[in-house]
């Protein structure tokens, strides 16, 4: 009765990770000078020093903070960026004058860290995200479309996602990802109901009603205008890919993920028609040789990466400066080309495993709030790696997005590190123990309504011991559940026990005779109830 | 460096990546399914909140029962410590395994508190009988009781 289904805390295990994480981040650093310059560059203690004062902060905050949180997390994002900063800093050794942005990144890094340490100290419950709907929408929405205003918005690079505020320039689109996420959660933990019923029938498949429809088109509508006003195709994917895999998995209905696959390719194509920057993605995707200066990031990023190999030139010894823009986009193919396939898809399996974790704890989530929120965040992650590495290696257009903790850019860093502690703070409320509800209680009440149990007798039993009443409420699971008590309210699929329909009278009138224990009533005779057994009844 | 030397680190480099991904797998194997706790040993974790094991002074530990004698029934002389608490029953988790018809399946526990050991009844069948009283409520135990459950009896000793 009293059983708890847990997860154990791990603490170890995510410490042993975070070094070895580190360890292979600095591998990288210290091999890219040895190979360059046969000696250890005379900073090293430092670069150590800075990413074990992070990594054991942050283990430090998790250890006070979220003792459940899953172990794997930090140490896979620490392994990214460590490999990000390393590649940062062998990029900065290529350029002449010599730049500085590694320095710069491991500041934003630990700026990041904090961040995240500050949403893990103060965010103990993130239910509480969930009664901002429609302020976090528009808030969202506000950031999303933050670069139109004239004057604070430039465009860099073809596409216009950028802000600039004084000396600093800032990608709102990064945040806005969160800031939606979690928006769609809550609107659909609320509205999901409405958003499943069917409508019509069209080729075996059940349509949504149209007066449903608002939702998605408004959101297509939005991501319409992200691709033409800011002519940027990724952050456009990554919004209406986030709200239709949210709504697919909040509603269940395959449809929403058809029409929203239709809604795009239409949207696509539309915009491949009508706008030249779309083309010249497309061209730069099918036929880059085409057109040699047009699509010459690509180009250079397809032979870094055919020079690479399978097991790459090795740190240091390869000329990843030759792509345009390869601390940022297309540090991708720099690590292609120095740690070869087998690096890159050693990065690709880190970002799958992080993105596993995720969606690891949508499924183990018991309130639907947790579930929308950690499949929505674990989606817009993996759709973001997926054009920005899709796009890299030629497998999809190219789109301006950022390759989330490795490619330079204090913004994407630091919402990605934000992202990894409500990943963190959901995690720990998922894994936390909670009592168990026994899950099929109506049979052993079956089995008992076959014995005839004397009232009376069974009576004062059963009132003297509380605790052999099963639990058949919400608020008998509470006492026993440390953490997170799953509110009534919510339609969790907690099996809650309640005798069925069909339990005789008898027996719901005397649960003391075995309710609380269900296989060792079997046998015995319930006159033995009064009755003092006979042998050593003399000796009494 | 020699040619060698940089193919070796940059194999090792890759070998370790590797390695880091398949601790990676394991740790998430060996996380798959979640693992059962009893109430009781959550509590012994410090994992309930309000349950933590109170602190017991050590004169008043000398004081305490120390050992279960079983002095009549199938399993009579049978000792067993006391310690934290135990569990009996004809349950497999149960510390006590009694071999009798007329014990439930979890039927009883001896739990310590800070004022001594107490019994309680976990809704058995048949009854938890100390000095031959049925007891409804948790009720202390020490060493002049005698506990009788079933055929059994049972006494604490020092």
């Amino acid at each position: 009765m009293s059983d708890v289904v847990g997860y154990r805390k791990r603490r170890g295990v995510e410490a042993f990770m975070l070094a070895f994480a580190i360890i292979l981040g600095m591998g990288g650093y210290l091999l890219t000078h040895l190979n360059r310059d046969a000696a250890l560059p005379p900073e090293w203690p430092w670069a150590l020093a800075a990413l074990l004062t992070i990594g054991v902060a942050l283990h430090a905050v998790i250890r006070w903070r979220l003792p459940y949180a899953d172990p794997l997390i930090l140490p896979l994002v620490m392994l990214l960026n460590g490999i990000g900063l390393a590649m940062i800093h062998r990029l900065d050794l290529g350029t002449s004058p010599r730049m500085h942005s590694a320095e710069l990144q491991l500041m934003w890094t630990a700026i990041a860290a904090v961040a995240c340490c500050l949403v893990i100290a103060f965010l103990r419950d993130y239910r509480v995200l969930q009664r901002y709907t429609y302020t976090m929408f528009l808030a969202g929405m506000a950031l999303l479309m933050l670069p139109l205003v004239p004057g604070l918005g430039t465009e860099k690079n073809g596409a216009r996602i950028w802000i600039h505020l004084g000396p600093y320039s800032f990608q709102p689109a990064e945040l806005a990802k969160l800031v939606l996420s979690i928006a769609f959660a809550s609107y659909l933990v609320e509205k999901r109901d409405v958003l499943a019923l069917a409508g019509g029938r069209f080729l075996g498949i059940e349509l949504p009603r149209p007066r449903d429809l608002g939702p998605i088109l408004l959101m297509w509508l939005a991501s319409l205008a992200v691709l033409v006003f800011q002519k940027d195709l990724g952050t456009s994917l990554l919004f209406f890919g986030l709200f239709v895999m949210m709504l697919y998995v909040a509603t269940e209905k395959p449809s929403w993920a058809i029409l929203g696959l239709l809604l795009f390719a239409t949207g696509a194509y539309l915009g491949y028609l009508f706008f030249s920057h779309v083309q010249v993605r497309v061209s730069s995707w099918l036929n880059p040789f085409s057109n040699y200066d047009q699509n010459y990031q690509v180009i250079q990023g397809q032979f870094g990466i055919a020079w690479g190999g399978a097991l790459g030139t090795g740190w240091g010894l390869g000329r990843p400066n030759l792509t345009p823009l390869a601390k940022t986009d297309f540090i991708a193919a720099a690590i292609g080309e120095e740690l070869g396939v087998a690096g890159l898809t050693a990065v690709m399996l880190i970002y799958g495993l992080i993105v596993a974790r995720g969606l690891r704890a949508s499924l183990v989530a018991r309130d639907p709030f947790g579930k929308l929120l950690a499949a929505g965040l674990s989606f817009v992650f993996a759709i973001q790696v997926f054009a920005i590495l899709g796009g890299v290696t030629r497998l999809l257009p190219l789109t301006g997005l950022t390759t989330p903790f490795m490619s330079q850019g204090g913004s994407s860093l630091v919402a990605n590190w934000v992202m990894v502690g409500l990943l963190l703070v959901i995690t720990h409320q998922v894994r936390s123990p909670v009592a168990e509800v026994p899950a099929e209680p109506e049979q052993w009440l079956a089995a008992e309504a076959t014995q005839v149990v004397p009232v009376g007798a069974s009576v004062d039993a059963a009132a003297g011991s509380p605790r052999s009443v099963p639990a058949t409420s919400p608020a008998a699971i509470a006492d026993d559940a440390p953490v997170p008590v799953t509110p009534p309210a919510d339609d969790v699929t907690v099996p809650v026990a309640l005798p069925a329909d069909d339990v005789t009278t008898e027996v719901t009138s005397g649960p003391g005779g075995g309710a609380g224990d269900p296989s060792g009533g079997e046998g015995d005779d319930p006159t033995t109830e009064v009755r003092l057994p006979p042998e050593d009844g003399g000796v009494l | 460096m020699s040619e060698l030397a940089v193919l070796g680190l940059k194999v090792g480099f890759l070998a370790l990546l590797w390695l880091f991904i398949l601790f990676t797998g394991n740790v998430v194997r060996t996380d798959l399914f979640g693992r059962k706790v009893s109430a009781a040993e959550l509590a012994a974790q410090g994992g309930a909140p309000g349950a933590k094991p109170q602190k017991i002074s050590r004169r008043a530990l000398r004081q305490l029962p120390k050992t279960l004698t079983v002095t009549h029934g199938k399993q009579a002389g049978l000792q067993l410590p006391l310690g934290e608490g135990i569990l009996i029953g004809r349950a497999s988790d149960c510390q006590l395994l009694l071999d009798d018809d007329y014990v439930s399946t979890r039927h009883a526990r001896i739990s310590r508190t800070p004022t001594g050991y107490q019994v309680e009844d976990l809704g058995s069948t048949n009854g938890t009988f100390v000095n031959n009283q049925r007891i409804t409520a948790p009720t202390p135990f020490g060493i002049e009781d005698t506990l009788r459950i079933g055929r059994t009896m049972m006494s604490a000793e020092k």
